[in-house]
């Protein structure tokens, strides 16, 4: 399998909170999919835990990397477009 | 049944509302080592985790909106993968399963800590892990308060766990226990709600009926109307300034924010304990650095007068290691963890250079002059600081000519001094009548308080919560005080009186 990589905007006035952190681990358990996230050039961790992701710290305006584990390309840009639509604050 | 309860009335302002009986809530068990297995107890964290999402499916299920999606990311948080694995780790280090999760939870809340808006999130995240170890230990958190409606609650006492969970619906407390200095009476005093404390006759109010909160007449009133309650002395402000400063207590951001709004000349004691209550270890020197600047560039104008941790039985600092109720005295506490006040002390400073503020130091509990000089060389070699000691401790008071020319300030603790001028608990007081801050003897203590201070040239304040009393404040400017330092939202009040 490949990964799949993107960029997703922090647009959420508080940055990345708990309830997107929250809801970004929900959407990632209901795609099934082995998802990594983190700050664009930093190190990625699994977007499987809330609190390691409020954990990074990541502010308004940052970029996260997000990266699919999946051949499937319609689904990676599915769950791309869901996380993008959840930091939109 | 009688119609009148007296007590001891915290606040100014008269409430009328329906009295609501609380049962106590348990302590939850101090984290052990067990010998169960992994597997078991395992199993056992499992349960209670699903124990509380579920009754969080409930809540969701009942609230819309943004409380709804709160509760939503609480409930992700519960179950968050990497939470559970951390509290695996500890289950294998031979932890229980509450003490593993609460361990777990406490290192999470560590990375989440320096930023504000996720050290929110922290409190929310260290309830859910109490509702877990409740769960595990079979106790009832809830006090079952209900959310619509007016309340007059009535307990024997309130935790600070208790006083926590007092919504908007809480409009009066009465307790049993406690006197003007007990955790309840300090809560109330600081959200402005008005208590009446040491209420021996409190378990008579039954659930339902109507009662007058009369905290000026030291008294509720079965049935008693609004118009019923004593009126406060009115005091008129004839100078522009008060006869001596006034300035605020403080224990948090939001207190020192509240105190900025009020015309305090200053902070006369920042309980930097406060801050740290539930930690169970030690805040790094960064992360005090970080904490005590935002608490200092929130804080009114003026000196910050920052009271090193003050590790009482009442609200025991984990990170101490300190068995509640320590039979030591607090700097002696404090001397065996020396490094932890040496740490403090050096963030102090650090935050005193990052925000530019002028700050004082003091330490509580002192019992000697060589305790207090013992201090002061700690304190100087670590910052640029006045420094002070807190007169709390009888035994300090005949040594307080010995601090001429080394000490720059005294503070006086009243809740302390009552307590040891009359060998009582703080918590449970026996005969709440001692801790009237007009007994003859506590007056008299004052007074040998001032005096010496005088004659040893040494400024003296008070900071103890009997100051908030107008009154009181008039008679600790006539006994020579210098200064009186009360909750912000006493403030206005004290100033009034002194300005009058």
């Amino acid at each position: 399998m490949k990964n799949i990589e993107s960029t997703i905007a922090v647009i959420d006035p508080i940055g990345l909170h708990a309830r997107p952190a929250s809801q970004i681990v929900k959407a990632v358990r209901q795609s099934g999919l082995t998802v990594l996230i983190g700050r664009k050039g930093g190190k990625l961790i699994k977007a499987n835990s809330p609190l390691q992701l409020m954990a990074l710290k990541i502010k308004t305006g940052e970029t996260l990397t997000v990266s699919v584990e999946t051949d499937d390309e319609a689904a990676a840009a599915a769950l791309f477009a869901e996380l993008q639509g959840l930091l939109k604050g | 049944m009688s119609a009148i309860i007296g007590g001891i009335g915290i606040g100014r302002t008269a409430v009328v509302a329906e009295a609501l009986q609380i049962s106590p809530t348990p302590a939850l068990p101090s984290w052990s080592k067990t010998s169960n297995s992994v597997e078991a107890e395992s199993k056992i964290l499992t349960a209670a985790i699903t124990e509380i999402e579920a009754q969080f499916k409930q809540l969701i299920a009942a609230n819309d909106g943004s409380s709804g999606e709160i509760l939503e990311a609480l409930s992700e948080i519960l179950i968050d993968e990497a939470l559970f694995e951390t509290a695996t780790t500890f289950l294998e280090q031979g932890w229980s399963a509450a003490a593993s999760f609460g361990k777990a939870t406490d290192s999470f809340c560590e990375l989440l800590s320096g930023d504000p808006a996720m050290e929110e999130r922290s409190l929310d995240v260290q309830d859910l892990s109490k509702r877990v170890q409740a769960v595990i230990a079979g106790i009832d958190l809830g006090l079952h308060i209900p959310s619509t409606g007016f309340y007059v609650v009535v307990a024997d006492d309130f935790s600070p766990a208790d006083t926590s969970q007092f919504s908007a619906s809480v409009v009066g407390v009465i307790t049993k226990a406690g006197g003007p200095t007990s955790h309840t009476s300090i809560i109330c005093r600081s959200r402005g709600i008005p208590a009446l404390v040491g209420a021996k006759l409190a378990g008579q109010l039954e659930s339902g009926t109507s009662v007058l909160l009369d905290p000026l007449g030291n008294r509720a009133v079965v049935g008693g109307l609004i118009g019923d309650a004593t009126p406060a002395l009115e005091y008129v402000p004839k100078r522009e300034q008060p006869i001596i400063q006034v300035l605020a207590n403080i224990g948090s951001v939001d207190d020192a924010l509240l105190a900025a709004k009020t015309s305090a000349s200053g902070v006369g004691l920042f309980r930097t304990e406060f801050l740290y209550l539930n930690r169970t270890q030690e805040p790094s020197v960064e992360v005090q650095i970080l904490d005590y600047s935002k608490v200092f560039t929130a804080a009114p104008a003026g000196p910050i007068i920052v009271r090193t941790f003050d590790p009482e039985g009442d609200k025991p600092l984990q990170f101490m290691g300190l068995e509640p109720k320590a039979s030591l005295t607090n700097y002696r506490v404090l001397e065996l963890r020396r490094e932890v006040l040496a740490n403090q002390l050096r963030a102090v400073e650090g935050a005193r250079q990052s925000t530019g503020r002028e700050v004082w130091v003091m330490a509580p509990m002192i019992g000697s002059a060589k305790e207090a000089l013992d201090f002061a060389d700690l304190a100087r070699n670590s910052g640029n600081f006045k420094v002070g000691v807190m007169v709390e401790q009888l035994s300090l008071i005949s040594d307080i000519g010995k601090l001429s020319g080394t000490i720059d300030f005294l503070s006086v603790g009243t809740n302390d001094l009552a307590q040891s001028l009359f060998n009582l608990d703080r918590q449970n007081s026996i005969n709440p009548d001692l801790l009237d801050p007009w007994h003859p003897e506590f007056l008299l203590a004052l007074s040998q308080i001032a005096d010496s201070a005088k004659q040893a040239e040494i400024s003296v304040s008070v900071c103890g919560e009997v100051a908030a009393n107008p009154a009181f404040a008039l008679v600790l400017a006539q006994l020579g005080f210098g200064s009186v330092s009360v909750a912000p939202r006493e403030v206005e009040a004290v100033s009034a009186a002194l300005r009058s």
